[in-house]
């Protein structure tokens, strides 16, 4: 469970300081598939920044499984998500001088995971990657290179996945191919996914939906509304 | 752990061009440490233990005087209680010419006279099949070397005529004990028996000469032999040096000379290791991605820290194995350089010894770390969010960092003491290099503000290059600054080469005298002046004549110095050498009163003596304090009634430290010293040599036009010397443009599409290159030059006292230079910004 209590984030715009996120309440529960949405600018990365314990909130906590986030300090967020969150990102980021094995076999390095090679060989599979596990990330497609980052985010078995516009950076057809495979993830695994999206289609297949615009979040929503905010 | 290691391996296979440049620069450093070091490693040891061969004997008593009288009897009698072999040699140099001619040409010689047993150690070896015998020379022979007899036209077999007396030449000397490789002679060596030497005009009262017993003597009894024969000597003008002493000696002189030469290939690896920061600054920026994703997957900033620092590690090894090889290289090629170094019957071999391979690797490896420390430590400010929003990468000022670049700093000036060998001296040159730094830094600060105003010029390439330069946080300081140095290193020594060879040639060139005779007795004096005048050419001016006298300080009583006796103005270091002195009226053209007043013409019989003011300066002795001097074995005292300060580079008149009214010394026997401006054709010169020496055989006369060809050929290789070092320089300061040039070049690239979308074309954005790199290389160069014609200024006024002379063609040359070649390498290393495609470009990023 995520629960996010008052929790909000304020940056420096030149000489001015710029709220990007006002104080919100926010509780996920184990096993939900929630999509943020929203315009551009209007917070949504940001939030899920914070629930990765990417950035430090400026105010209020959050608490992913039952740990309190906010009071780790840097060295101990990274074990944290070593262990426990996936990301996902919009523009992939693979490690460009690591080939695709190398960059499924990171994260359980860092955890010191016996039979790491094995078990990454096996991710790749699942994601249809088994033929291109020694190729580098430029000799890979985006819809590629996004599937061996999804390899990479499920690596440590970890309860939570956070996406961020997972799709945003790839065609129609290849954005529907990850989609795909994110929901049978999730459907096979029981995990929490968290996901940042643009289009009102992948958040009507989500169990919940939080809108957000200039930092707030919008309580009542519609179709139609999801529709022109796109 | 093993994640790290196994992360550095994958970096490095994807990275290692990039690093390639970090490389490099330790490689060339450590190179430069491992080859100065191992050869002078190379020559000590061979001289460690051949320290006999080189003294010919386990024990020397030597003196500038007959050894006689009361000394010699207790000399000779403590050696014979030791059971002591003992033969006497003497040394002086003369003038040699051929026999059987009225007058040949004539060459100043350095005369060795030895006695049966000589040399106790250490071989000579001659020519063909001959082994050097006392016999050889017994009977009025001579041994030679080569180059003598092809000076004289002599072959083995001719006479050979040395102080009056005819010698025949019996054998050729190949290397002679004792003799050092390049050490500074005044002629070719020539070798005859000590009891023909006797019979000879040279030994007259006052010649130069070293008398010398070499002495060998059984192991045990050496040392306490050692002990009583400087007791015997005390307090005479004896000495006494044993095998081991001059050991010590050789040592210490080594050891000084090593670690000086380390220390300039530490400055090569400290720049080296500028370029490693650079490169290292580069590369961090590029891999903020890659740092950003594997803390989001979970690496702490500790263990992300470790793998980059074991990157930095590795290559620092392999860096330091290649200088390593590079050493290997060159010392594999330096017999073939220089020729076989064989001196004294000892070849040297050069080979790499393994301290000096430990001493460059670990040097190597700890300039690695230490200038990749601090730009490593940015790796610690990379936030994971980074990856949903680019930000820029701020160098915080944190407290660690602080002390991170205290600690390196810090670091850096130990290794530079160690390297040194000494405390002193490594801070010396820690603090000039940070101070030379600062300098540079504030200057190149200057240069580029003085560019600014280029960038409001209606040329496009022109403004945008000045833009480029003064714009904040490129490399252009760091560029500046090592291109500059090392400018300033060949810039300068090949300025005050040209000032040292105008200034000696213009010497030459004025009514100078060019010829220095020695050792004219009182009764020879007419005459030689009268063959001196009938040589000289038209309008020369006549000779000057000098009468001069050795003398010994042997004590003063004064305000503030009281030296009772020999021991003690021993003890005041140089005091105690032996000085030339003269008499005369006290001032020459060149000298000037700084305190007390000048004695009249007339002669008076108390001693007065004017001093040099360094006298004065140097040991504390003041106007009115007495100073009692030993003459040629007489005792004497003088009251100090001035000081006279010397213009040293004024060589007109000479100089002498102690000048005596006239009236004391007049009547005391001694001889003269001529400066005479003699004939300019080498035909004339030689024939006056011939005369000279024909008639006047003691007399030794200095051709001052073949000491300016010796001069020239030391000050020649100097330069060379440091030449190759400024190159190393300049090299590692290209090393690091091209690094500052990689760090720039994703923005370069990605400008440059931006300016070819609108319009510019590669000659264009090639021009832009070409210009603001010949800007840079041209401050660089301006840079240099100034700290080149500062440097040559200063020593011309202050260390050579000679004038000045710009050397602006050299500079000119310099600054152009430095342009060139830095805009080359600029253009050639931005290659990609010109090739690359826009649209590609504007697409990836």
């Amino acid at each position: 469970m995520i629960t996010l209590r008052g929790v909000s984030k304020t940056v420096r715009s030149g000489d001015h300081p710029l709220t990007i996120l006002h104080p919100l309440d926010l509780t996920v529960p184990d096993g939900q598939f929630l999509a943020i949405v929203g315009p551009s600018g209007s917070g949504k990365t940001t939030l899920l920044g914070l629930m990765a314990g990417l950035d430090a909130p400026t105010s209020g906590t959050i608490e992913v499984g039952g740990a309190e986030i906010t009071a780790l300090d840097e060295d101990r967020l990274a074990v944290l998500r070593g262990a426990r969150i996936g990301f996902v990102f919009q523009f992939f980021h693979l490690v460009p001088s690591l080939t695709a094995l190398e960059n499924v076999l990171v994260p359980m390095e860092l955890v010191g995971r016996k039979g790491a090679r094995e078990r990454a060989t096996a991710l790749l599979a699942e994601v249809g990657l088994f033929e291109r596990a020694h190729h580098y990330p430029t000799q890979l497609s985006g819809g590629e290179q996004q599937r061996v980052a999804i390899a990479r985010a499920l690596a440590n078995d970890p309860p939570l996945i956070l996406a961020d516009e997972p799709t945003g950076n790839l065609d129609g057809q290849n954005g529907r191919h990850i989609l795909d495979l994110l929901l049978s993830v999730r459907a096979a695994r029981k995990v929490t996914l968290v996901l940042v999206t643009h289009d009102a289609e992948i958040a009507g297949l989500a169990d919940a939906n939080l809108t957000l615009r200039d930092g707030r979040p919008v309580p009542e929503l519609t179709t139609a509304d999801l529709g022109s905010a796109r | 752990m093993r994640f790290v290691a196994a992360m550095a391996v994958r970096e490095l296979r994807a990275s290692w061009r990039r690093l390639l440049f970090f490389f490099l620069c330790i490689a060339l450093g450590v190179g430069a440490i491992v080859t100065l070091r191992s050869v002078i490693q190379s020559v000590r040891q061979v001289f460690a233990g051949e320290a006999r061969a080189l003294l010919g004997a386990d024990l020397v008593v030597s003196s500038t005087r007959r050894i006689e009288g009361e000394v010699a009897r207790k000399v000779a009698a403590r050696l014979n209680a030791a059971g002591a072999l003992v033969t006497r040699t003497a040394e002086t140099a003369t003038m040699a010419r051929a026999g059987g001619r009225r007058e040949g040409p004539a060459r100043m010689v350095e005369l060795k006279a030895v006695g049966p047993g000589f040399p106790y150690y250490g071989r000579l070896d001659l020519e063909g099949d001959l082994s050097y015998t006392h016999a050889l020379v017994a009977g009025g022979g001579a041994i030679v070397r080569p180059e003598l007899l092809a000076q004289l036209g002599l072959a083995v077999g001719d006479t050979l005529i040395l102080g009056g007396k005819d010698f025949v030449v019996r054998g050729v000397i190949v290397s002679e004990p004792g003799r050092r490789l390049g050490a500074f002679s005044l002629g070719p060596r020539v070798i005859i028996d000590m009891a023909d030497l006797e019979q000879t005009s040279l030994l007259a009262f006052g010649s130069r000469v070293t008398y010398q017993q070499l002495v060998q003597a059984p192991d045990a009894a050496l040392g306490g032999l050692f002990t009583a024969l400087r007791e015997d000597v005390k307090n005479t003008f004896v000495r006494v040096r044993s095998y081991t002493t001059t050991e010590g000696d050789l040592g210490e002189n080594f050891a000084r000379a090593e670690n000086y030469l380390s220390l300039v290939g530490l400055i090569i690896v400290i720049l080296g290791g500028v370029g490693v920061a650079s490169v290292t600054r580069v590369f961090v920026q590029q891999k903020i991605r890659s740092i950003a994703i594997l803390k989001c997957l979970g690496a702490t900033g500790r263990q992300v820290l470790a793998i980059y620092l074991a990157q930095v590690l590795a290559l620092g090894v392999l860096g330091s194995v290649a200088g390593v090889f590079i050493a290997m290289a060159v010392m594999a090629w330096i017999p073939a350089f220089l020729g076989p170094a064989v001196t004294a019957g000892i070849t040297v071999s050069y080979r790499l010894t393994a301290s000096a391979v430990a001493q460059g690797a670990l040097t190597g490896l700890l300039v690695s770390i230490l200038f990749a420390l601090v730009p490593l430590l940015e790796v610690r400010q990379v936030k994971p969010s980074q990856l949903l929003r680019d930000e820029e990468l701020l160098a915080r000022r944190d407290l660690a960092r602080l002390l991170s670049i205290l600690a390196v700093g810090l670091a850096l000036m130990g290794v530079t003491m160690w390297q040194a060998g000494s405390v002193r001296i490594g801070s010396i040159v820690a603090f000039g290099f940070a101070a030379l730094a600062v300098v540079l830094y504030f200057a190149g600060r200057a240069l580029i503000a003085a560019v600014r105003p280029l960038a409001a010029s209606s040329w496009f390439p022109l403004r945008h290059a000045a833009l480029q330069l003064t714009r904040p946080g490129g490399q252009v300081h760091l560029v500046l600054l090592t291109v500059g140095l090392g400018a300033f290193f060949i810039l300068g020594v090949r300025a005050l080469q040209d000032n040292l060879v105008q200034e000696v040639s213009v010497d030459m060139a004025r009514d100078a005298p060019d010829m220095f005779l020695v050792d004219i007795q009182r009764d020879q004096l007419e005459g030689v002046l009268g063959t001196l005048a009938a040589a000289q050419p038209e309008g020369a001016p006549a000779a000057r004549v000098v009468p001069v006298l050795r003398a010994r300080v042997t004590g003063v009583s004064g305000r503030d110095v009281s030296l009772e006796n020999y021991e003690d103005v021993r003890g005041r270091g140089s005091l105690a050498r032996e000085y030339t002195i003269t008499y005369r009226s006290p001032l020459e053209a060149n000298e000037k009163i700084i305190e007390g007043a000048a004695w009249d013409a007339t002669p008076a019989p108390g001693g007065e003596v004017s001093i040099e003011a360094s006298i004065r300066d140097r040991f504390g002795i003041q106007v009115g304090d007495t100073i009692r001097f030993d003459v040629l074995g007489r005792v004497v005292s003088a009251t100090v009634t001035s000081v006279r300060r010397v213009e040293w580079g004024d060589s007109r008149a000479g100089g002498f430290m102690f000048v005596f009214r006239p009236g004391l010394l007049d009547a005391a026997p001694h001889g003269y010293i001529a400066f005479a401006r003699g004939p300019l054709a080498t035909v004339d010169r030689a024939r006056l040599l011939g005369t000279l020496a024909a008639a006047y055989p003691n007399v030794s006369v200095i051709d001052g036009r073949e000491m300016l060809a010796t001069i020239t050929t030391v000050v020649d290789n100097i330069t060379l010397a440091v030449t190759v070092v400024g190159s190393l320089v300049v090299a590692s300061g290209l090393l690091i443009l091209i690094g500052a040039v990689a760090m720039t070049k994703f923005r370069r690239v990605y400008e440059a599409a931006i300016l070819k979308t609108l319009g510019a074309t590669r000659s264009v954005i090639a021009t832009m290159l070409l210009l603001e790199y010949a800007v840079l290389g041209a401050l660089a160069g301006l840079l240099g030059a100034s700290g080149a014609a500062g440097l040559t200024w200063a020593l011309s006024r202050f260390a050579f006292d000679m004038s000045y002379r710009s050397p602006t063609a050299l500079l000119v040359f310099g600054v152009a230079a430095c342009a060139v070649t830095v805009s080359a390498v600029g253009v050639l290393s931005s290659w990609d910004v010109l090739q690359r495609r826009p649209l590609s470009t504007l697409r990836g990023r």
